[in-house]
C-alpha cells in the first residue's frame, strides 16, 4: 500500500467518510482519536486500515468518549503533533466543553463532522444543530456538499487553521449520509501537490521540555478580555488567509472555490434558496427545473459560516426580492422559531439599503431530503411574499402546511 | 516511511531509608521543577507532593494540571511555578489530555520530527478528578497504557472550590456538603472509594501505588518507577489539607505519617510483573485511628460510635495486609470503649451556623 508521501494522481470512487480520511492521510497527521458513532464513524474505520496497512504512521487511540477524544486531540496538539478527530450528533455534543478551551488555547485541532440529529429520537440523518451548536466556540466552521469538495476543505483547513496568523481548530462539517455515505468521484492528488500546499505544523509555543511554557494558567477577571479580544481578532483575521489559501489551493490543485458563497443561477433571480451543505446538490437541479418553467429562482450556498461573512452575505443577498432560509437546523424558540440560520441572514442585510424579504423553511429536517414538490412548494411561498410586498410568516414547517 | 526507535529515561532508584526520613539526602536531586511563587496555603499537603514529584522526575518531564488546587492555587497569570512545561486541562480530562500529550511524543519522536528521550509525562489530578469527574479518562488512558504517570493527589475532597465531599472523602469527614447535624450526626456517611486497588484491579498491567507525604523517599522512589515502567502507571498519594481537615499547619507531615500508622491509609505496591500487591511497607507504629482523627477539625463532631466505625475500617485495612491486629486496636473497635470528641457539641453548633 502506498503512503501518502509517494503517491500519483487518481481518481477514485469514495463517499465523504472515506474523502476525509484520505485528507488526513495526506495531511501526515500524527495522532487520531476515534469513538463510534454513526455516521462519521466510517471516517475512522478508513483510518484504522491505514494505520493497520502502514499506508500512514499516526498514533490511533479508540478515546473513551468523546469528550475524551477532544481532550485526546487538544492533549496532543499541544504537544506539536497535528491532529485529526471527528464526530457526529450527540457525540458532538458530548465534547461540548472541550471547544472553548482547544480554540482559547489556540490549538488547530481539526475535526470532522458528518452531522446527525440529535436525540431524541435517535434519528441517524442529518440536521446541522449538532455542529451549529457550537458555532460562538472560535472553531472555523464550513459545510461541503460532496465528497470532492470535503476532501478539499479538510486539506484547506489544515492549512487555514495552521497558519500563524489563525491558530484556531477547524470543523469541516458535510452532511450524514447524503455526503459522508454517498460515493462520487474525487480526484485525489498528487502528493508533491500536497507537499507544496500545507507545510508540517508547527505551533510556536508547543509543551516541550526544552523550552518550558506554562498553557492555561488561571488569571484575574481583567486578564480575561484581552485573551478574548485575541481570540476574537484571530478569527477576523483569518478572513484573509481564508481567501489566500483559497487561491493557493486553486492555483496547485485546479480547483476555484469561492471561500465564502456559491451562486448558482442567480443571474435574473428574484427570489433565491440560502443554505447549507448536500441539499445545495438537489437544490441545483430542481431549480434548473424550475428555471425550464420559467421561475426566476436561484441557489445561494453559504461555505463558510464561522467566521460569518458577513459583507459577502448583505452584497449578494440585497441583489433579489426575497430570500428563503433552508435551515436543517433547529434553533427552538428561537428568532424566527425556525431555525439559527434566520437570525444570521437577517443580521447581515440590517444595514442593507435593499432588504429583501427573508422567510424560514424547516426542510431536510431528520435527514429526509428535499424532494422536488418541496423546492416548488418553498419557491411558490417565495413568490407569494414577493407579490404581497411582505411574508405570510417568518417560518413555514415544509410538508406540515398546504 | 523511516521509523526512529523512542527512547526512554531511566531514573535511579533512591537507596536511603523510607521511613520518615527528615534529614537531608545527598542523593536527592538539586533540580526544582517546581518552585516557589504560587499561592497555596501553608502547610498545603499537594504542594509539597508536587515539590517532591517533580524533583524525583526531573527536568525533562511534562506536567498536566486537571483543573484543581494545583491549577488554581499554583497558576496565577504570568507566574506559574513550574520550570517544565505545564497545560492545564479540564477536570474531566485528567487521563485523556495526558494521553494525548504521550501520544505526540511517541508519533513526533518516531516520525523523526522531535528529537531527544521521551520526556517523563506527569498528570497531577486531585482526588476530586481522578475519583469522579475524570476518572474514565483516566481508566482509557491506563488501559490503552501511554507512557506516563497519573497521580491522584488525594485531599479527600474538593478543596479549591471550598471543601465539598467527593467519592475520596473519608466517613465522617466535614465537607460543606456533608455537615452534620441532628438527623446526620456524622456528616458523611459513606466510606471512600477504594480508587487505588480499583486502578490496580481494573488495569493489571500498570504500575499502581500509594504513598503518603509523610514518606517523602518513598514517595519519589514510587514516582521514578511509576515514570520507569515502560507505560501507564497510577499513584494515589495522601495529601493533607490544612483548610479542609482544619489543623495546625505544621503538622501536614505528621498527619501523612499518623494516616498511615492508624491505618486509614494503606500503603503498597501493585507489581505488574507477578501480577500481586507489594504490602511489605511497614509504618513504625500502630496506632488507634483517634490519635489521627483528633487532631482535625472535620472530624470535631463525632461520636464514640462513629469513631468505632471508622477503627472497624482500619482493622479492616490491616487486615487485608496480612497484618496481625495488637488486642488494642480490636478493643478500640467497640464505641463501649470510646468517648464522644471532646469538640462534638460544639461542632454540631457551629455547623448549624454554616
Amino acid at each position: 500500500m502506498p503512503t501518502a508521501t509517494e503517491v500519483k494522481k487518481r481518481t477514485v470512487r469514495i463517499n465523504g467518510c472515506v474523502a476525509a480520511a484520505q485528507a488526513a492521510k495526506y495531511a501526515d497527521v500524527d495522532v487520531i482519536t476515534a469513538y463510534p458513532i454513526r455516521p462519521y464513524t466510517a471516517t475512522m474505520m478508513a483510518l484504522a486500515q491505514m494505520v493497520a496497512n502502514g499506508e500512514l504512521d499516526a498514533e490511533y487511540i479508540v478515546a473513551d468518549s468523546e469528550h475524551s477524544q477532544l481532550s485526546i486531540a487538544h492533549g496532543a496538539a499541544s504537544s506539536g503533533a497535528r491532529v485529526f478527530t471527528g464526530s457526529s450528533g450527540v457525540g458532538v455534543q458530548f465534547a461540548y466543553e472541550l471547544y472553548s478551551p482547544i480554540s482559547g488555547s489556540r490549538m488547530p485541532v481539526q475535526m470532522m463532522i458528518a452531522d446527525r440529529t440529535l436525540d431524541p429520537p435517535g434519528d441517524f440523518g442529518s440536521e446541522h444543530t449538532d455542529a451549529l451548536s457550537t458555532r460562538d466556540m472560535g472553531w472555523l466552521m464550513g459545510w461541503s456538499c460532496d465528497a470532492q469538495e470535503a476532501f478539499d476543505n479538510h486539506l484547506m483547513a489544515y492549512r487555514i487553521g495552521e497558519d500563524p496568523r489563525v491558530l484556531l481548530p477547524q470543523m469541516v462539517c458535510q452532511d450524514g449520509f447524503f455526503v459522508s455515505h454517498i460515493t462520487s468521484d474525487v480526484e485525489l492528488p498528487d502528493s508533491g501537490q500536497v507537499k507544496e500546499f500545507l507545510p508540517p505544523y508547527k505551533h510556536p509555543y508547543p509543551l516541550d521540555p526544552r523550552h518550558p511554557v506554562s498553557h492555561g494558567p488561571q488569571i484575574m477577571p481583567e486578564q480575561g478580555p484581552p485573551l478574548q479580544l485575541e481570540r476574537a481578532r484571530a478569527m477576523e483575521d483569518s478572513m484573509a488567509v481564508i481567501e489566500q489559501v483559497h487561491d493557493e489551493f486553486a492555483n496547485i490543485f485546479g480547483r476555484r472555490y469561492d471561500p465564502w458563497i456559491e451562486e448558482f443561477m442567480t443571474d435574473g433571480a428574484e427570489v433565491v434558496f440560502f443554505l447549507q451543505g448536500a441539499h445545495a446538490v438537489t437544490a441545483r437541479f430542481a431549480i434548473q427545473h424550475m428555471r425550464d418553467k420559467g421561475l426566476k429562482v436561484g441557489l445561494v450556498r453559504l461555505r463558510t459560516i464561522r467566521p460569518y461573512p458577513t459583507d459577502r452575505v448583505k452584497e449578494v443577498l440585497s441583489k433579489f426580492k426575497v430570500v428563503g432560509v433552508v435551515e436543517t437546523n433547529m434553533g427552538l424558540g428561537s428568532v424566527s422559531s425556525g431555525g439559527v440560520l434566520y437570525s444570521e441572514v437577517c443580521a447581515a442585510l440590517y444595514e442593507s439599503q435593499q432588504r429583501p424579504l427573508v422567510v424560514s423553511f424547516m426542510a431536510g429536517m431528520g435527514g429526509e431530503a428535499i424532494v422536488m414538490k418541496e423546492f416548488y412548494w418553498m419557491t411558490q411561498k417565495m413568490m407569494e411574499a414577493q407579490k404581497q410586498g411582505k411574508i405570510e410568516k417568518r417560518t413555514h414547517w415544509v410538508g406540515f402546511e398546504e | 516511511m523511516p521509523t526512529i526507535e523512542v527512547q526512554r529515561q531511566v531514573l535511579p532508584i533512591l537507596g536511603s531509608p523510607n521511613q520518615g526520613a527528615r534529614f537531608f539526602n545527598p542523593e536527592l536531586p538539586s533540580s526544582e521543577p517546581f518552585v516557589p511563587g504560587h499561592r497555596t496555603c501553608a502547610g498545603c499537603g499537594p504542594s509539597i507532593q508536587y515539590r517532591m514529584t517533580t524533583k524525583a522526575a526531573g527536568d525533562n518531564t511534562i506536567l498536566v494540571g486537571p483543573t484543581g488546587c494545583m491549577y488554581v492555587a499554583n497558576s496565577s497569570y504570568l507566574c506559574t511555578p513550574y520550570n517544565v512545561p505545564w497545560a492545564h486541562t479540564q477536570i474531566g480530562s485528567a487521563g485523556s489530555f495526558t494521553a494525548g500529550v504521550a501520544a505526540a511524543y511517541e508519533a513526533m519522536i518516531r516520525k523523526g520530527k522531535w528529537k531527544g528521550a521521551f520526556p517523563n509525562i506527569i498528570c497531577e489530578a486531585g482526588d476530586g478528578s481522578a475519583s469522579d469527574i475524570g476518572l474514565a479518562s483516566i481508566s482509557g488512558a491506563l488501559y490503552r497504557n501511554h507512557d506516563c504517570l497519573i497521580i491522584c493527589y488525594d485531599n479527600e475532597q474538593y478543596a479549591n472550590t471550598g471543601i465539598q465531599a467527593s467519592s475520596r472523602t473519608p466517613y465522617g469527614g466535614m465537607t460543606t456538603f456533608s455537615p452534620p447535624g441532628p438527623k446526620v450526626p456524622e456528616a458523611k456517611t459513606l466510606f471512600p472509594k477504594d480508587l487505588a486497588r480499583m486502578m490496580a484491579a481494573g488495569h493489571p498491567h500498570c504500575y499502581v501505588a500509594t504513598a503518603s507525604v509523610g514518606y517523602p523517599i518513598d514517595l519519589m522512589n514510587k514516582v521514578r518507577k511509576g515514570l520507569n515502567h515502560k507505560g501507564a502507571a497510577y499513584l494515589m498519594i495522601y495529601t493533607p489539607c490544612q483548610k479542609g481537615f482544619v489543623y495546625e499547619t505544621p503538622r501536614s507531615i505528621d498527619l501523612g505519617r499518623l494516616v498511615v500508622e492508624c491505618g486509614l491509609y494503606p500503603i503498597w505496591e501493585w507489581n505488574p510483573e507477578k501480577r500481586a500487591y507489594d504490602y511489605s511497607f511497614r509504618p513504625q507504629n500502630m496506632r488507634p485511628v483517634s490519635e489521627y482523627l483528633k487532631l482535625q477539625g472535620r472530624f470535631g463532631h463525632l461520636h464514640a460510635e462513629h469513631i468505632a466505625k471508622l477503627q472497624n475500617f482500619a482493622n479492616e485495612q490491616w487486615r487485608m495486609m496480612g497484618v496481625e491486629l495488637p488486642e488494642a486496636l480490636i478493643h478500640a473497635a467497640d464505641a463501649k470503649n470510646l468517648v464522644n470528641m471532646a469538640a462534638a457539641v460544639e461542632a454540631e453548633t457551629v455547623a448549624q451556623t454554616l
